[in-house]
């Protein structure tokens, strides 16, 4: 979001007078005129909202006892649909829901993860937090950036995509991962420890759409940090699982 | 919410003992002790506290951290501390924390002078900022709305803009966007913010933010006055604050009365005061002269007047509009004591005969608006309360909001409410006779342990649960062949729901005008006199007019009225106004009607009248004058009453609360009220020991004494499925813009409607019509042109047009009851 | 000292997530019992006796908060478990999902039993997204088993769960924003009273824990309160999976029994700094306790040793800075973080968390005169207390920590003109220097 306001209305530069000196906004005199009209709650037929999306939205909604719980999930849907939270993507999920394009795109801009703005094809996040910042976070970002040709100083702000719109990447807080640190999330799968070569090889491998770092990933990674040790005897004889 | 009285508490504040009523929020109860708690986010009027802005942290004993008062309930015994060290390093803190990104720009600032952020930073604050950091920016001050400009700089993200958007005028089209210290106050995707009643935020905004494009600049706190009198545009009859700089309205404000308005105002009320001073106004009265119109002294004009009365005489009627309950008393009192002329009536297309109107006016069978808050049920039918009422839209809102009250909504159209309806029912036009005999079917079904079935069935089990139903009712079903039959369904509806024995349960009728109660009351009706006595009866609004035209009548005194825009049947009025020897006309402004009238004597706005009205729930209220009559305007009861005198009829009335003395005494029900009585609050004539002074209505069983007229076969008929081929049930609605108020207030144009048909999807499917086609809805020979406009949740076989349209009035088609249209294509968009 | 692994006991084991190796391993017995033999109130006392505290932040007994929920009443109860695991540090609770989802949903299933509740929700943070479909599969196999749904094993108790994703916003863990997010609203943090357990989701009462927490529910149950309180210290009963990153060569999660002495978690368990390096301030509790030194190493990893220390145990998650760490550059990463993710409703976090950043950006750009450091310090001050919710004390308290023990590296920043101390100071070496990462 840019922080502007309406667009085209007639701005209320100071005119003339209304005798005491005192300037009169224009629209005492002639009024002011949108040249768009307000957003109220769209109705379906009016947003081209396709059959899929508006099954999957009902269905979202149909598992809570109210329907705006539905609103995060509906955004995931619109966002998986148009590859951000597209306006029109909005108004169809709104018409849906039957709330205000408003209320979704205030929920959307909310959230780190809902794009309220274009944003490249593949996502990497960068951890940059403390854990992975220790461990070279920032450099892992630099070469991402390097990588994908992405600007450094807004992937440090809000991210940045690439010229051909194929990869976004930014830098993020802390994805619960700092035992991979330095790490990266790359569309949603966790990678670490990453060191720069790495940051090359996945973008290469996004673009060529071939698996992705497949000795890095999280899911294919042991879990406990320390070898499994000899089971405590009050464990040993426990119930349950 | 609920009225009943609080336990008194008693707490102490900085060592003092404070009286004060349980439960209530701290902030507030500190009040009783005159302590002053500062706050910013804390605004009752908006619900729940939110706990935002910090600003009210106090310390209360037994509590380690601050608390925020105006989320706190007192008490008894507790204690509490709000100068201590900690409590004021808390709010200098918080001070200085607002301030870290505001502007300060307050020399150049609108709110400068009236802006609690000012007042706070100076008796709160640590009077200087150690923040040397560049602040935040944002591009300023840019149009939220064509009405409301935004400066993000000033805003301190208190909520209140946003909270009122979603609860409490539930647009929800003003959002908080982004997070974090990012936040700022928005619309999707930039659109301009457009809704009935967003003025409001900003009076709730505590900073300059957001203020009003009408206001600004043009006064400073310190050449304003404020002066208080009640909004006549609509029945819901706010109470505002006018703040007047050089006798000229700059502002208007709400003056919060809980009884009546909630302390909100419609942007019609808050944005319609540059007519008041516009070029347009009628300032002088006229007189036809060689076909023109001529100004004239105020002597030559009544000359005239009287004279072209008097030469009707008997053969002369009145249409009342706009009036004071003096105002109208005095012209019923014109026509029949002066003219001997029964022929009057205060509603456009009519209304039910006196019996129903005294049954409907029954106290125990009403409720007052405020009853809504503490109803179980709500059934709003025949009216859209958005349009017709807008603060009463408000305020059932709220009740289902906050106090979780069930409410049912049947209508022709769909409604603004059916969102936080659990029961919505739509009826064709003209079917609402018909629906409510269901209704009431269907309640004796379910009395006698049954299940309700079809339509009403929803509706009607939801009111059988209720122990304390309110019924909100659209007065237009009175009108018309079918009006009897509704009127006597709605109060067998009424007396099955028990509403004449639980308190709090019972009838709300929103009207077509202002004060319509009132003028019935003073007996500006064609079969009842003040009070609503009994007398000879005459012609209503839809007689006269056919009288008119047939030339049974010849004279017509038009008072606050424009029937050939505002009463059905335009072309019709328009014929009549021709054929009449002789139109007298009370107005404001040159509109269709008193563009043909002989004589024009000009009208007091709202700012200037003193007077009384009466509001649909039967509270006088007042209007008072705050600015000086413009021109040669004076008040219109002394007018009337060189009128009366001119006709031969002295009136001996000095002043206007003369009249409301004589009105007083004459109608049994006021007896004894006076304008002191009825202070700035207004009183519930039905709350009086008079309340009790109706003449007899109808017999039991609410028959008419003089028998009951059936529903025309057409009414019932018309329900559920509409007429053949192309052809549509046209059904129409008065728009909250379609008023001459929207245009002659700039900046209020942007909203004034252009026709457009409202069709289902099925039918614009049928007849082969897109969303923005152009077309042209015809009746016999008339046709307006429209755009069409395709709603899902409009009934199938029935259309819906505006009444009141600058152009393509809808009233151009209507001849009383509910008409067949055809719907052809012209062109597309 | 060794690891006790009780939740992490098999997290190995290959299929653990899937229904039919956790109940080979004895899965899912206790949920049969508690529904086909127990009573509510028997399985409330159970965990009421068994003294579990939160494993979520605020350390407060479950068995407790459980108990303020109204008993019967017509009006639908709800259970909330909180996997939005946001806090840097902190990545016990998305081990335990993904490697034993079993464990939480037989874990939340009984503590709805408990609490009455007839709907469940898990809220995991959006970024989760293996973690995500490793539960709803979970979720899906324990419907079809019967374990979830409308009258469970025929014990006429319904529960209906639901795994909701978050979007991306810290802030959604702090409990009322986690319910204003679930109800479809951004996620902004409540007042507080009304407490969920007595006005939460929907406006019905609400019992809302983390996943450990939740957990461990299963495993009291099936051996007891007094079993249970064999691990641990009195105040602190029972293990506690922490996770260990930052300066050390073996960062992960270690599942040990509370009141060990920290230095064995940071050392024995994970490696320490390693090659001749020392510990020079840790957060014990994830990025929102306030730090402690090299000093404090051997203070008993448990809630009250930890509250004692001037600190807490929070969630959990030691994070170790070594002496090649800038403590300016680390407040300034925590501020960052925190200024990020304030939902901006309260003004002291709001503007405060922003201020913050500001001054700590110029105190390591060396830009700042000595004034700003007792500016910082008493922002920090003037936030601790004063906010909506403690997300906004949460960077106040760490920040004002390193400010107050480091404050002489500080004070070297404010005369420099060199912004090169960060770079020099953040990084501890390349990942492949970093031993053995299973
Ligand atoms: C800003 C903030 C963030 C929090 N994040 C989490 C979280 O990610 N996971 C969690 O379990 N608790 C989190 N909490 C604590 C929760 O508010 C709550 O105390 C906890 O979920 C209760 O569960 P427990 O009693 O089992 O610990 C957070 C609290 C705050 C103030
Ligand atoms: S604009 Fe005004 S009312 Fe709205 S949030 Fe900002 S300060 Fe509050
Ligand atoms: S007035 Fe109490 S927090 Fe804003």
């Amino acid at each position: 979001m840019n922080g502007g306001g309406p667009t085209g209305l007639t701005q209320g530069a100071s005119a003339p007078s209304d005798g005491s000196g005192l300037p009169v906004d224009p629209a005492l005199v002639e009024g002011r005129h949108p040249d768009r009209p307000a957003e109220e709650i769209p109705e379906i037929h009016q947003t081209g909202c396709p059959d899929h999306l508006r099954e999957r939205i009902e269905q979202l909604m149909s598992r809570y006892p109210d329907r705006h719980s539905a609103s995060i999930p509906a955004l995931w849907a619109v966002q998986q649909r148009y590859g951000w939270c597209t306006p029109d993507g909005i108004r169809q999920a709104a018409a849906v829901m039957r709330v205000t394009p408003a209320y979704l795109e205030s929920v959307a801009s909310f959230y780190d993860l809902l794009h309220t703005k274009p944003v490249g094809r593949h996502r990497v996040l960068v951890c940059t937090n403390i854990s992975c910042w220790m461990r070279g976070g920032d450099e892992l970002l630099d070469a991402f950036c390097e990588a994908a040709g992405c600007d450094r100083d807004a992937a440090g702000q809000g991210g940045s995509s690439s010229e051909d719109d194929e990869l976004f990447v930014t830098g993020f807080e802390c994805l619960g991962a700092c035992d991979l640190a330095p790490m990266a999330s790359i569309d949603g799968h966790y990678f670490g420890p990453l060191a720069g070569e790495d940051a090359n090889e996945a973008v290469q491998q996004l673009i060529t759409d071939t698996e992705v770092l497949p000795d890095k990933a999280l899911a294919k990674r042991g879990a406990a940090g320390g070898p499994e040790p000899e089971p405590d005897p009050r464990v040993a004889k426990a119930k349950g699982g | 919410m609920s009225p009943e009285a609080k336990r008194e508490i008693t707490l102490i504040i900085d060592g003092r003992e404070v009286a004060a009523p349980e439960g209530e929020m701290l902030v507030d109860a500190a009040k009783y002790g005159d302590v002053e708690i500062p706050i910013f986010c804390y605004e009752p009027k908006l619900g729940q506290p939110v706990g935002a802005c910090r600003m009210c942290l106090v310390e209360i004993e037994g509590t380690p951290k601050l608390q925020t008062a105006c989320s706190t309930p007192v008490r008894d015994g507790m204690v509490v501390y709000t100068q201590t060290d900690q409590v004021k390093e808390a709010q200098n803190a918080v001070v200085e924390f607002l301030l870290v990104n505001h502007p300060l720009d307050c020399p150049v600032c609108d709110k400068g002078g009236e802006c609690p952020l000012q007042d706070i930073a100076m008796g709160w604050g640590p009077g200087r900022s150690r923040s040397t950091d560049p602040k935040r920016h944002f591009q300023k001050p840019l149009p939220l709305s064509p009405l409301i400009a935004i400066d993000r700089e000033r805003c301190i993200l208190c909520y209140r803009c946003v909270r009122f958007s979603q609860e409490i005028s539930e647009d929800s089209q003003l959002q908080l966007l982004d997070r974090g210290d990012r936040s700022f106050v928005g619309t999707f995707d930039d659109r301009p913010y457009i809704a009935p009643f967003h003025g409001n935020i900003t009076e709730l905004c505590p900073v300059g933010a957001l203020t009003s494009y009408t206001y600004r600049f043009r006064a400073r706190p310190w050449d304003i006055e404020q002066g208080g009198s009640i909004c006549t545009l609509c029945p819901s009859q706010c109470n505002v604050g006018f703040t007047v700089r050089d006798e000229q309205v700059k502002r208007v404000l709400a003056r919060d009365n809980p009884e009546v308005d909630d302390g909100w105002l419609c942007d019609k009320g808050r944005y319609s005061f540059e007519m008041l001073a516009s070029e347009q106004r009628i300032t002088a009265p006229q007189i036809r002269e060689g076909g023109n119109l001529r100004e004239a002294s105020w002597a030559e004009a009544i000359e005239r007047a009287a004279a072209g009365l008097r030469e009707a005489g008997p053969a002369s009627a009145a249409i009342v509009g706009d009036a004071s309950n003096e105002e109208g008393y005095l012209v019923q009192r014109i026509m029949r004591q002066a003219l001997g002329s029964p022929n009057m009536d205060s509603r456009p297309g009519g209304g039910p005969d006196r019996h129903r109107v005294i049954e409907l006016s029954r106290p125990e069978l009403s409720v007052s608006t405020r009853a809504i808050d503490d109803a179980d049920a709500v059934l709003v039918i025949g009216t859209d309360p958005l349009h017709a009422s807008p603060i009463l839209d408000l305020r059932i809102r709220k009740a289902v909001r906050r106090n979780g009250v069930r409410l049912a909504v049947a209508n022709e159209r769909p409604t603004a409410l059916d969102g936080g309806a659990e029961a919505v029912a739509r009826y064709a036009p003209g079917g609402a006779a018909a629906f409510l005999a269901e209704l009431n079917e269907g309640m004796a079904v379910i009395h006698e342990g049954g299940e309700a079935q079809g339509e009403t069935a929803a509706a009607a089990s939801l009111l059988c649960a209720a122990g304390r139903p309110v019924i909100v009712w659209g007065e237009r079903l009175g009108r018309g062949e079918a009006g009897p039959v509704a009127v006597d369904a709605l109060l067998e509806l009424a007396r099955g729901l028990g509403c004449s024995d639980s308190d709090g349960a019972g009838l709300l009728g929103v009207p077509e005008t202002t004060n319509a109660r009132g003028l019935r009351e003073v007996g500006v009706l064609p079969d009842a006199g003040p009070g609503l006595t009994e007398v000879d009866s005459g012609r209503d609004a839809e007689g006269i007019r056919a009288a008119l035209e047939a030339d049974e009548l010849r004279a017509l005194l038009l008072f606050g009225a424009d029937p050939v825009r505002d009463h059905p049947g335009s072309a019709a009025w328009d014929r009549a106004l021709k054929s009449a020897d002789f139109v007298v006309a009370f107005a404001m402004f040159e509109d269709a009607s008193a563009a043909q009238a002989d004589v024009i004597l000009p009208l007091q706005s709202h700012a200037e009248k003193e007077g009384t009205i009466t509001h649909p729930d039967g509270r006088l209220q007042r209007v008072r004058p705050n600015v000086e009559d413009p021109g040669q305007v004076r008040p219109v009861w002394e007018a009337l009453c060189e009128l009366a005198a001119a006709l031969d009829h002295e009136t001996g009335l000095e002043s206007a609360p003369d009249v409301l003395a004589t009105i007083a005494k004459e109608v049994p029900i006021y007896a004894g009220i006076t304008a002191e009585e009825i202070g700035g609050r207004g009183v519930r004539w039905q709350e009086r020991d008079a309340g009790g002074a109706l003449p007899e209505g109808l017999s039991e069983r609410g028959r008419s004494a003089d028998g009951a007229i059936d529903a025309s076969p057409r009414d019932t008929s018309t329900r559920g499925e509409g007429p053949v081929g192309g052809e549509l049930l046209l059904g129409t609605y008065r728009d909250l813009w379609a008023t001459p108020v929207t245009e002659l207030n700039p900046p209020l144009r942007f909203l004034a409607p252009q026709q457009r048909v409202e069709l289902a999807p099925a039918d614009a499917q049928r007849l082969g019509l897109e969303d923005g086609d152009e077309v042209s809805v015809a009746q016999n020979g008339t046709s307006v042109g429209a755009r069409v406009a395709i709603r899902e949740r409009m009934g199938e076989g029935a259309c819906f047009l505006i009444e009141g349209t600058a152009a393509d009035n809808a009233n151009a088609l209507l001849n009383g009851g509910p008409v067949a249209v055809e719907i052809t294509k012209v062109g597309s968009k | 000292m060794p690891e006790t692994r009780l939740l992490f006991r098999h997290i190995d084991e290959p299929g653990l997530h899937t229904i039919d190796v956790y109940k080979q391993l004895g899965g899912y017995r206790t949920l049969e019992r508690a529904y086909r033999e127990m009573e509510a109130d028997e399985v409330l006392t159970e965990l009421e006796d068994s003294g579990l505290r939160g494993r979520g932040g605020a350390g407060f007994s479950m068995g407790k908060k459980a108990s303020f929920l109204p008993r019967g009443g017509e009006m639908e109860k709800y259970l909330c478990c909180n996997a939005d695991e946001s806090e840097p540090g902190a990545f016990k609770d998305r081990e335990l999902m993904q490697k034993n989802p079993h464990q939480l949903v037989e874990g939340i299933a009984i503590a709805a039993l408990a609490a009455d509740a007839s709907r469940a929700f898990i809220f995991i943070r959006g970024e989760y997204d293996l973690q995500g479909d490793i539960l709803d599969a979970a979720v899906v196999e324990a419907y079809e088993a019967g374990y979830l749904g409308q009258d469970i094993l025929g014990s006429h108790r319904n529960l209906e769960l639901v795994v909701h994703r978050g979007a991306g916003a810290y802030i959604c863990g702090e409990e009322t924003a986690l319910l204003d997010a679930l109800e479809g609203k951004r996620g902004n943090p409540r007042l507080k009273p009304p407490f969920p357990a007595v006005q939460g989701l929907y406006g019905g009462p609400t019992l809302i824990n983390n996943v450990e927490t939740l957990s461990n529910v299963p495993h009291i149950v099936a051996n007891g309160a007094d079993w249970f309180k064999s691990f641990g210290t009195e105040q602190s009963p029972g293990t506690k999976v922490v996770s260990v990153s930052g300066c050390v060569q073996r960062p992960g999660n270690y599942e040990v029994e509370l009141g060990i002495p920290t230095r064995e978690l940071i050392y024995d368990l994970a490696g320490g700094p390693g090659d001749g390096h020392q510990v020079k301030a840790f957060y014990p509790g994830g990025s929102s306790s306030p730090v402690l030194t090299g000093d404090d190493l051997d203070v008993p990893y448990s809630f009250e040793a930890m509250a004692d220390a001037g600190s807490m145990l929070g969630s959990g998650s030691i994070i170790v800075a070594d002496e090649r760490v800038s403590i300016p550059q680390m407040a300034l990463r925590t501020a960052r973080f925190y200024h990020h993710e304030s939902c901006g409703k309260c003004t002291p976090c709001r503007e405060g968390t922003n201020w913050t950043v500001k001054m700590l950006g110029r105190v390591t750009d060396g830009e700042a005169t000595p004034m700003d450091l007792d500016v910082v310090a008493s922002v920090q001050d003037n936030i601790i207390g004063n906010c909506l919710c403690v997300l906004g004390d949460s960077m106040a308290m760490p920040v004002g920590a390193m400010v107050r023990k480091f404050r002489a590296e500080f004070e070297e920043l404010l005369y420099t003109e060199d912004t090169g101390v960060a770079r020099i100071g953040a990084v501890v070496g390349k990942p492949e220097q970093m031993g053995a990462m299973r």
